[in-house]
């Protein structure tokens, strides 16, 4: 069971155990946001079932876990980082290995005029005013005491500026790379995206861990789309199946800008992603979606937050899962429509396909509604393969397994086409494939 | 039991076949040699559909007596898409749409698959591609549908016409029609049934199933069967359709029953 006192031990403890690798000469602001953060970890309630946001999701692995720095993490020899870097795209590239920038492997220098994109250990450095003006505004420290944890044990991750109306041609890709042998490490990236007025841009995160090893990795991300700003966010989940992974993304949209961010979830013994993303300004559009697979010894959550504050904003939220073995997923997909908010046009839903009887999903889409000219539908639907199309299939001499893994593609296809970098695409849908194939070697024949 | 005619494809002994505990099939028997086409008619509920489910192996029809040989080979004993190998083919009455599913990809894995089987050489895309395209032509189906999801928002014409090119690109040597002409009207049908016959060959046997003699004006076959309450009743040539166009099955199967 979670106590209060469990979980602030806890805290404590991971605090002590990792404020020695992060930022030790930091900005007097951010020193700030720091206190700020771990004074407000301590007022928060215990992250247990009777706690909303974690009805579903047990902490408890996590709270009995004692999590190391990562001194030791980010000294791997070479050979085994360069086996784990995925192929690349045609980008501008960060790598971070075990959390920290890695200058070697990353391809950050040629970049337009107009574009910042370095570590955030450069930014402070060099744009500690620029960053001082964004960092922290968007976020909100006290939502869990992983979002606090991450504030105050800032160490590394990227910062992206691009200055107005600029158009960048070809994708920024920061790629995770998390390896570890004996020891159980955390890592708590911290980044920042802000896109002046006009500015596009497309981002592609990819979290990649090596087979079998057990860390956990807390990233927060902020970001700002000011007027009529337009990003594509896609993100590209793919961490060892012993690894704790959770994802905090803040969007804060100006006037007319656009997010569309979509996240493929696959790996994770414990893997969680939060959207928290308000309307505050008049006639901006956003798209979530997310695809996920689970399987024995997984669960992935997705939670997303999205705040129709004022009128006429579009927001798109499409989720879908595939589970197997014993696998579970969690969906809490929560949309407010403020009294003000008129003519909001907001669609959700979730659908997850059970390929086994022992998978779980608790889903709970919700609309909560105060404005009374709007367009807002929800809906949540969990099934399983339809027999009547794997015997038109098999029928055609197209084998079970081969049949049943071309209907799940069928399935995911929706998400995984939204994705509109075609070696991504590709990569994906490898990526998928894998995790169904794996799942169909126990499940031939039954 | 039948004695096997030396040109037999299918041969169907005292078949006896249970769905959900109700017995549908009772000890029926039939003869297909090769490259011929048999129409088998009757009434709703007679046990056409059964009999073409369980010549494709679904789930949930028991054979509880009797035997399918094709070719002289226990039909009944093999999985679905062993049968698929073996050269039989069943164009549904409803064919099922697979969203997600592209159709080129899927005719391809299709072809591929059967061609495995029969120890061929697996078709590369660009050769799948040139000879789609050449046989879609032949059953005039729009090339844009290949492109589309299988049989997703296809309208009841083009999903039969998708399923007449999978048969002419899988080159059955027994091909199952199930009321292939249902609902279509007939300019639809007569396309189909152009496919169909465009698909005779003295190596193919065809077995039609249809409720209305209306598809035998377009596909003439050589034997025409009355199926009710599980059992073939009659067999004729194409007259005995003509018969039942115009004094419906009453007359056989009050017979039958009497």
């Amino acid at each position: 069971m979670i106590t209060l006192e469990k979980q602030h031990s806890w805290f404590e403890r991971q605090l002590a155990a990792g404020s020695a690798q992060s930022l030790q000469s930091t900005p007097q602001w951010l020193k700030l946001v720091r206190e700020d953060a771990i004074a407000a970890a301590t007022q928060l309630p215990v992250h247990n079932r009777q706690h909303e946001a974690w009805r579903y999701t047990s902490i408890e692995g996590l709270l009995r876990t004692s999590f190391a720095g990562d001194e030791q993490a980010h000294q791997q020899n070479q050979a085994a980082v360069d086996d784990l870097l995925p192929q690349s795209l045609d980008s501008y590239r960060i790598v971070l290995v075990n959390g920290q920038f890695n200058t070697q492997l990353s391809t950050c220098g040629d970049l337009p005029p107009g574009v910042k994109l370095e570590s955030l250990r450069t930014a402070l450095a060099t744009d500690s005013d620029l960053l001082a003006t964004w960092f922290g505004n968007i976020a909100n420290h006290s939502e869990s005491i992983f979002s606090a944890l991450n504030t105050a044990l800032i160490n590394d991750g990227f910062f992206i500026h691009i200055d107005q109306d600029i158009e960048l041609q070809r994708p920024i890709e920061v790629i995770y790379l998390h390896l570890s042998e004996d020891q159980q490490f955390m890592m708590h990236p911290r980044n920042l995206v802000v896109l002046q007025p006009g500015a596009k841009a497309t981002l592609v995160e990819r979290f990649v861990g090596a087979a079998e090893s057990s860390y956990f990795h807390n990233n927060l991300t902020e970001i700002s789309l000011q007027q009529n700003a337009v990003l594509k966010h896609y993100r590209l989940q793919d961490e060892s199946r012993d690894a704790w992974h959770l994802s905090s993304i803040y969007v804060d949209q100006q006037s007319h800008s656009d997010y569309q961010g979509v996240t493929l979830a696959f790996g994770g013994a414990w893997a969680r992603t939060e959207y928290h993303l308000d309307f505050d300004h008049e006639h901006a559009t956003c798209g979530l979606s997310g695809l996920y697979t689970v399987g024995d010894k997984q669960l992935t959550d997705f939670h997303l937050t999205v705040k129709h504050r004022v009128a006429d904003c579009r927001s798109r939220e499409q989720f879908k899962g595939i589970l197997y073995g014993e696998g579970r997923a969690v969906f809490d997909g929560h949309i407010l429509v403020d009294k003000d908010a008129q003519r909001s046009d907001a669609q959700l839903s979730n659908d997850n396909l059970m390929l086994t009887r022992n998978a779980e999903v608790d889903t709970k889409p919700q609309l909560e509604i105060y404005a009374d000219d709007v367009k807002c539908s929800h809906g949540t639907t969990i099934g399983r393969l339809d027999p009547q199309q794997l015997f038109y299939m098999r029928s055609r001499g197209i084998d079970e397994a081969t049949a049943r893994n071309m209907l799940c593609q069928g399935f995911a296809a929706e998400i995984i086409d939204q994705i509109d970098l075609q070696p991504l695409r590709e990569h994906a849908t490898e990526r998928l494939v894998d995790s169904l194939n794996r799942n169909s070697q126990p499940e031939a024949g039954r | 039991m039948n004695q096997m005619k030396p040109n037999s494809m299918l041969s169907i002994n005292n078949l006896t076949v249970d769905v959900e505990g109700k017995t549908i099939l009772h000890g029926l028997n039939l003869e297909v040699g090769k490259g011929e086409v048999h129409a088998i008619m009757g009434p709703n509920g007679s046990g056409k559909s059964t009999l073409s489910h369980t010549l494709s192996g679904r789930d949930g029809y028991h054979v509880t007596a009797g035997e399918a040989l094709l070719d002289g080979e226990d039909l009944l004993s093999l999985e679905t898409e062993e049968r698929a190998h073996r050269g039989v083919f069943l164009a549904m009455q409803y064919p099922v749409e697979l969203p997600g599913v592209n159709n080129m990809t899927f005719m391809r894995e299709s072809l591929n698959a059967v061609r495995r089987a029969r120890g061929d050489e697996e078709l590369d895309a660009v050769a799948f591609i040139k000879l789609v395209r050449a046989k879609a032509a032949e059953v005039k189906l729009d090339p844009k549908l290949l492109k589309r999801d299988v049989n997703s928002g296809f309208s009841g014409g083009e999903k039969k016409r998708n399923e007449i090119l999978q048969m002419a690109l899988l080159e059955p040597r027994l091909a199952i029609l199930d009321e292939t002409d249902s609902g279509l009207d007939i300019d639809a049908l007569r396309i189909v049934a152009d496919g169909i016959n465009a698909l005779r060959s003295p190596d193919r046997s065809i077995i039609l199933i249809t409720h209305y003699q209306r598809l035998l004006d377009y596909i003439e076959p050589d034997f025409v069967h009355v199926l009710s309450e599980g059992r073939i009743v009659r067999s004729g040539d194409k007259q005995l359709a003509l018969k039942l166009e115009e004094q419906g099955y009453g007359w056989i199967t009050g017979e039958a029953a009497a």
